[in-house]
C-alpha cells in the first residue's frame, strides 16, 4: 500500500498550476496510482472552479467589449474539433529489465540511460529551470551511498521496491526530502524511480565522498 | 515553497464547497453539451459571455497583463469550442471542466514565459480525456528514423501551412497571419494544435 503522499499544500499548488513542471509531472503520476489523492485533487479543482467562476463577487458588468465580440466570431469560424487521442504506452529497457512508463511521461523525451555500476540514469527533457528530473534505475542489490541535498530531492517509486533508514517503499510512494535529511536507499530486487532534484547531491561518508564530483551524474 | 515534508497518510477531505444558489450551473452544462453535440453557436455565445470576463480577471491576476489575460481568454475558449466533446458530465460540473481547461492554458503560457518552452505539456500533466487501458506498444526505434515530413503530411492542411511557415520558412507568426489572411490568434492556436498532434504522433523521441 502507498504510504507516502504529497502534502495538501503541494496538491493545491498542483491544482492551481503553480507547481514547477517536473514536480507537477510527479504529482500527476502519483495520482494516477493513488485514488485518495486523486479524490483530493478533484475536490480542490471543483472548489477553485467555484471560486473563480461562481462565488466570485467581483463586478463583471463591463461585459464584453467589441474586441471580444470579434474574438467570439473568430473562434467559431473554425469548425474543426480536437480528436480524442490515446497516449501510446511506452516501454523502457534498462539493465535487461523492461518497464512501462507512466502515462504522464510517455510523450516527454528522455535521454539514453547512462550506467554506473548498479545505477542507471536517464535525464527527462523537461528543461525546468534549476530542477532536474530523471529516471533512475537501481539494479537488484544496488544502493545509493549516504547523501544529503543542499536543495530538495523528490523520489517517486515507479516500480519495484527499496528501503532506507526510515522504512520500506512501494510503487507510488512519493518522498520529498530537504537538505536536513540523509538517506541510503537500498533495493533488493531492483527498482525504477522518477526523481527531481534542485541541486547536486552531497555524499558524506568515507570513500563515497570521492563520488561528490559525479553527484551531478547520478541524479 | 516546495520543501514541505511528505504527508504520511492520505486523509480524504470531508469539507465540501457549496455553490451559490443562483448559479446557472444547469444552463452552463446544457450549453456545453449543445456545443459538443451540435456545434451550437448560440450556446457557445452564452458560455463566452459568462466565462470570458471571469477568465480575463483570472488572467490579469495571473500574468499582471491585460494582453496576456486576453490571450488566456482566447486560448481557453478556443479549447472549449474545440474540445467540448471531451467533457464528461458524469465526472463533474461544467465549470470545473472549464476551470481545468483554463488552468492548463495558463500553465502552458507561464512555462513559455519563464523558460521559453513551447512544448505545451499541460495535457501530459492534466489529461482532459481519461485514457483507456490498451495493449502496451513495444517501444520501437524505427519511429526515430522516419522523416518528420511523414508526420507533417498527416496534419490537416491549415495546420501544416502554419508549421511550414514558422519552422521551415522562418516566418514570424505575424507575417504568416498576414500572408494567410487570418488573425494572429488563429495562427497561434493552429500551431499549438499541430505541435500537440506531432508530439503525439512522434511519441517519445528517446534521445
Amino acid at each position: 500500500m502507498i504510504k507516502h503522499h504529497p502534502t495538501d499544500a503541494l496538491l493545491t499548488q498542483y491544482c492551481n498550476g503553480t507547481l514547477p513542471a517536473s514536480l507537477s509531472v510527479a504529482v500527476s503520476i502519483h495520482i494516477d496510482m493513488c485514488s485518495c489523492c486523486r479524490d483530493k485533487v478533484e475536490a480542490i479543482e471543483a472548489s477553485n472552479a467555484s471560486e473563480v467562476f461562481i462565488n466570485n463577487q467581483e463586478d463583471f458588468s463591463e461585459q464584453i467589449d467589441l474586441e471580444d465580440a470579434g474574438l467570439l466570431e473568430s473562434i467559431m469560424l473554425d469548425d474543426g474539433i480536437d480528436e480524442v487521442y490515446e497516449v501510446k504506452k511506452q516501454e523502457v529497457s534498462v539493465n535487461e529489465q523492461s518497464y512501462e512508463l507512466p502515462r504522464a511521461l510517455s510523450r516527454i523525451a528522455h535521454s539514453k540511460f547512462m550506467q554506473m555500476g548498479k545505477l542507471s540514469r536517464s535525464r527527462i527533457a523537461l528543461d525546468d529551470g534549476a530542477l532536474r528530473s530523471s529516471l533512475l534505475h537501481i539494479a537488484a542489490g544496488g544502493e545509493i551511498p549516504e547523501h544529503t541535498h543542499t536543495g530538495f530531492e523528490l523520489t517517486l517509486l515507479l516500480a519495484g521496491e527499496f528501503s532506507d533508514e526510515s522504512g520500506d517503499y512501494v510503487a507510488g510512494d512519493f518522498m520529498l526530502l530537504d537538505g536536513q535529511h540523509q538517506h541510503t536507499p537500498v533495493t533488493e530486487n531492483g527498482c525504477l524511480c522518477y526523481t527531481v532534484v534542485s541541486s547536486a547531491l552531497h555524499f558524506n561518508k568515507g570513500l563515497s565522498k570521492l563520488l561528490n564530483p559525479i553527484g551531478n551524474l547520478i541524479y | 515553497m516546495v520543501s514541505q515534508q511528505p504527508s504520511i497518510r492520505c486523509k480524504p477531505r470531508t469539507g465540501n464547497y457549496t455553490a451559490m444558489p443562483d448559479t446557472p450551473s444547469k444552463e452552463l452544462a446544457d450549453a456545453l453539451f449543445a456545443v459538443a453535440t451540435k456545434r451550437d453557436k448560440k450556446a457557445f455565445s452564452y458560455l463566452f459571455a459568462y466565462f470570458s470576463p471571469k477568465i480575463k480577471r483570472f488572467g490579469i491576476k495571473q500574468f499582471n497583463s491585460e494582453a496576456q489575460a486576453m490571450e488566456l481568454v482566447q486560448e481557453t475558449l478556443t479549447s472549449v469550442w474545440r474540445k467540448a466533446h471531451l467533457y464528461n458530465n458524469d465526472k463533474g460540473a461544467a465549470t470545473t471542466w472549464i476551470y481545468t481547461v483554463m488552468r492548463n492554458a495558463s500553465f502552458d503560457m507561464l512555462r513559455k514565459m519563464k523558460s521559453n518552452k513551447e512544448d505545451n505539456i499541460s495535457e501530459d500533466i492534466w489529461p482532459l480525456v481519461e485514457q483507456n487501458e490498451n495493449d502496451a506498444h513495444e517501444f520501437s526505434d524505427h519511429l526515430e528514423d522516419k522523416q518528420i515530413k511523414g508526420y507533417l503530411d498527416k496534419l490537416p492542411q491549415a495546420q501544416r501551412d502554419v508549421v511550414r511557415g514558422v519552422y521551415f520558412q522562418d516566418m514570424s507568426q505575424e507575417q504568416l497571419a498576414e500572408q494567410l489572411n487570418i488573425p494572429v490568434g488563429t495562427v497561434k492556436s493552429r500551431l499549438r494544435l499541430a505541435l500537440q498532434k506531432l508530439r503525439n504522433e512522434m511519441g517519445d523521441k528517446n534521445d
